[in-house]
């Protein structure tokens, strides 16, 4: 406590929006929360930040009610209850809103639907009365500055205004912005940098109004330009809280940790003359799949390409058509010269090629099977000698447990008892054998902590290091400068720009990828 | 050999004593089969006729049919897919080798294997709908059911083939060192099924595309040919239990066998509440076999009416789905 009393005590207990004090949660022998507390004044945009396994997601589900803590208490404007009385009914009734990192919209329905959706809609005769709904909907639009019609289909708009449609569900029935806090769990980590940038503008105004705002979110970067406060959680205590003027983003990716966090492995930098003799492991041609359109590549052993571009330029196809998951319209991908079948993901695996889908959950990960099965489910006829032999699978998987620094009970767990960025190093070991000679990865970063990610980056240089080739897709500056030797602009499902490592910085990027957006809004 | 004993120890108790809740679990089902079979043997009305050689023999002998049933239905269902065709494909195997043995001069011992390869047949129709077309398992095995049901009565004229030789009736009633012969065919069907799901990357990769078929599809496994085969493999066992059937009755009688498929679906998913909570499993399957036989086989013998058998039956397929969903969701969440 004593760390931010400096800060709390000069301004009354009543401009609290959100106090947390003494929670602790066990889950069996596991303490994932231990005597956390925080306080978030009202108008303040408070972050949490934490690596996967801190307790920030406990921390969430208890304000939320879902998840009943062992201790502490929880204040919302002046109102104090023990935190394991909290229920769902009893958050909303206190005006805690959430807004999670899947948004939970429903993309096929209106704007206005997704607004009122779970609440009575406005009826007249017995039929609901849409003016009614629409109008409503829309002043809340207004109240919060959403800038959208209310009458709109959720899918056909951008990920800002669908991530602030969320957050205006959130705050509903209290647009004024008074009362109450608004938890964000990672509203950024799906929106490419202009988006966020647009996120955050309508956020700080409402917290300019008088909204409490907890922010949870691994881009460090970003918490320190965005929040004012910083609580650092860590195996489940409250490790450290700064004003985030007082950090710089070494510092708190270091409380994060809890230790140094190696900086990147000096990238590897190369010649371009010696990477000109080493031999191309990709050559794509005249490549068409959906948006992306005529595209030519070429990834040399060795070598690991960036991919960058604005969310929709067609990073994601690209991967998934050189891979096979989505079916090329026309063009050649060869791998070592072997030309692949289109639409055969058997195919690519069998010519060596690696893929690690933005998706985990949904496309990556066998959740409720083990660690075996998910680390060996590429390579399996390796471990067969007419029958799959158990012991050198767990032979095989205990050794990249230990080799890929994975933290879990042993290979027979179950995926899903795993933290993210566990699960993650798992999904990309699976492909870190000396069958794989190109790897391409869609986001490897996504929603994985800060010590993760570093080892995440060191397993991918030391795989490029043994001649693997490797294809980066990114929406993150940082992670593709720190990662890449080239790296590859898609402008619309275009190749464009680029630049290797030397030519390479935050600024070349930024014009490179955003230019164009950027012109396009100065424009407008 | 006594130091390294006392050094495991401490830690070996305290694994157990966290693992409890989980062990009641696992083996729940397990002791509520044990609590039964005690019930019975010690209840007056039925212990004199329960724990009989008689009552035993027949009931595993009857049991053996729906369980080998429910193996082969184990293969789609741990690919996510839910194979209805069961029953109807079971009874068309039992009318194919009656009518092959009664009406042509065709020995026994080919007409088995006709059967058995024409049920894989059918399982590769409903499998290439389901798996090439994407047809939802559940709606193409329900109507592929109803067709194959409606075809065999067309055949037979809705009357039961009768005479079946007896290398074939002797098979279903005698017994090989005091074990009826059913079950010895059962334990073959447990080895192969268990082996196929544990030890092959087939197995495994149904598995995998019963957790994540997009994953599956994106390790490089080839999801529609497996579920095509799991279909395929399923027809071939379904076929077994027919021949089976066929044995232990003598007579093909024309139907849906909308009986056995609810039976082997019960077990299957009671199954799927024991040993591996949550998950379709072998050894789960045969302890829900036995425990629907068994409560079954009590309430007959204590002289229940005919009524007791849907009732039971249908309330266990409902608290059995209900369980596994559960423990499954749990599981995950």
């Amino acid at each position: 406590m004593s760390v931010s009393a400096e800060g709390a005590e000069q301004v009354g207990a009543s401009t609290v929006g959100l106090r947390v004090d003494g929670l602790s949660k066990a889950f069996g022998g596991t303490r994932a929360l231990h005597d956390a507390s925080f306080a978030v004044e009202r108008g303040q945009i408070h972050a949490l930040v934490g690596g996967n396994g801190s307790g920030k997601s406990t921390l969430i589900k208890i304000l939320a009610g879902v998840c009943r803590p062992d201790a502490g208490e929880v204040e919302v404007n002046g109102r104090r209850v023990a935190a394991a009385e909290v229920t769902p009914e009893w958050a909303h009734g206190a005006g805690l809103g959430f807004v999670h990192q899947d948004l939970g919209l429903f993309e096929d329905l209106t704007v206005a639907e997704n607004l009122f959706s779970g609440l009575p809609y406005p009826r007249r005769g017995g039929r609901i009365d849409w003016a009614a709904l629409y109008g409503a909907a829309d002043r809340v639009l207004d109240e919060l500055d959403v800038g959208v019609q209310a009458s709109r289909t959720v899918a056909d708009l951008r990920a800002s205004t669908r991530t602030l449609i969320a957050v205006a569900r959130a705050l509903r029935g209290r647009e004024d912005l008074h009362a109450g806090a608004l938890i964000l769990d990672e509203p950024t980590a799906r929106l490419a940098t202009a988006e966020v940038e647009r996120l955050l503008e309508a956020l700080r105004g409402y917290a300019a109004r008088g909204q409490s705002i907890v922010y949870v979110s691994h881009r460090l970067d970003e918490v320190l330009a965005f929040a004012s406060e910083v609580t650092v959680l860590r195996d489940g205590e409250v490790a450290a809280r700064r004003s985030a003027a007082s950090l710089t983003p070494r510092e708190l990716a270091r409380l994060v940790a809890g230790r140094e966090v190696a900086a990147a492995p000096p990238a590897r930098r190369a010649a371009a003359e010696e990477d000109g003799a080493r031999p191309a492991v990709l050559e794509v041609r005249g490549l068409d799949c959906g948006v992306v359109a005529g595209c030519d590549l070429d990834v040399r052993a060795g070598e690991v390409v960036g991919l960058a571009g604005l969310v929709g330029a067609g990073r994601s196809t690209l991967l998934r058509a050189l891979f096979g998951a989505e079916r090329r319209e026309r063009g050649t991908v060869r791998v070592g010269g072997r030309a692949l079948r289109r639409g055969d993901t058997a195919d690519a695996v069998g010519a060596g090629v690696g893929f690690v889908p933005e998706d985990r959950a949904g496309q990556g990960a066998f959740l409720e099977l083990g660690v075996r099965e998910n680390l060996l489910a590429s390579q399996l006829p390796a471990y067969r000698r007419l029958w799959l032999r158990r012991g050198r699978e767990d032979d095989a998987t205990a050794a990249a447990i230990r080799d890929f620094g994975v933290r879990c009970p042993g290979p027979e767990a179950e995926l899903s008892r795993l933290s993210g960025g566990n699960q993650q190093k798992i999904v990309i070991a699976r492909w870190l054998t000396a069958g794989t000679r190109l790897l391409l990865l869609d986001e490897p970063t996504q929603g994985v902590d800060v010590g993760a990610r570093a080892d995440i980056y060191a397993l991918i240089r030391a795989a490029a290091e043994r001649g693997m080739a490797v294809l980066v897709a990114s929406a993150d500056a940082d992670e593709l400068l720190e990662l890449c030797d080239r790296v590859v602009v898609l402008e619309r499902g275009r190749i464009g720009a680029q630049a290797t490592a030397g030519e390479l910085s935050h600024e070349w990027l930024l014009s490179n990828v955003y230019g164009e957006s950027l012109a396009e809004e100065r424009n407008a | 050999m006594s130091t390294d004993a006392v050094v495991d120890a401490p830690s070996r108790t305290r694994s157990r004593r966290r693992a409890v809740g989980p062990i009641v679990e696992r083996f729940g089902l397990v002791w509520a089969l044990l609590a039964l079979i005690a019930f019975f043997s010690l209840w007056p009305t039925t212990s004199d006729s329960f724990l009989t050689t008689d009552n035993l023999r027949t009931l595993f002998a009857n049991e053996a049919v729906v369980a080998i049933a429910a193996l082969g239905a184990l293969l789609p269902f741990v690919a996510g897919q839910f194979d209805l065709t069961i029953g109807a494909i079971a009874m068309l195997s039992s009318m194919i080798v009656a009518a092959i043995v009664t009406e042509t001069g065709v020995p026994l011992v080919a007409a088995v294997p006709i059967a058995v390869v024409a049920c894989a047949g059918v399982g590769l129709i409903s499998g290439s709908v389901v798996a090439y077309l994407r047809a939802p398992a559940i709606v193409i095995s329900l109507g592929m059911a109803t067709l194959i049901g409606g075809v065999v009565l067309l055949y037979s004229g809705s009357r039961s083939i009768i005479g079946m030789p007896a290398a074939l009736t002797d098979f279903g009633s005698l017994t090989w060192l005091g074990v009826p012969r059913p079950v010895w065919l059962l334990l073959v069907v447990v080895l192969v099924v268990g082996f196929v799901i544990r030890y092959t990357v087939t197995g495994r990769s149904l598995l995998m595309i019963g957790s994540n078929a997009e994953a599956a599809r994106l390790v490089g496994v080839r999801t529609r040919r497996l579920i095509l085969l799991s279909f395929v493999l399923a027809g071939l066992f379904y076929g077994v239990a027919g021949v089976l059937l066929l044995a232990r009755t003598g007579a093909a009688t024309p139907g849906d066998g909308l009986g056995l498929t609810v039976g082997a679906l019960t077990a299957v998913f009671l199954g799927a509440t024991t040993i591996k909570p949550g998950r379709f499993n072998v050894p789960g399957t045969i302890v829900g076999v036995f425990f629907v036989a068994v409560s079954i086989n009590g309430l007959t013998l204590a002289g229940a009416a005919d009524w007791v058998d849907p009732v039971f039956t249908g309330a266990a397929v409902v608290v059995a789905v209900a369980a596994s969903t559960m423990l499954a969701q749990r599981r995950s969440g």
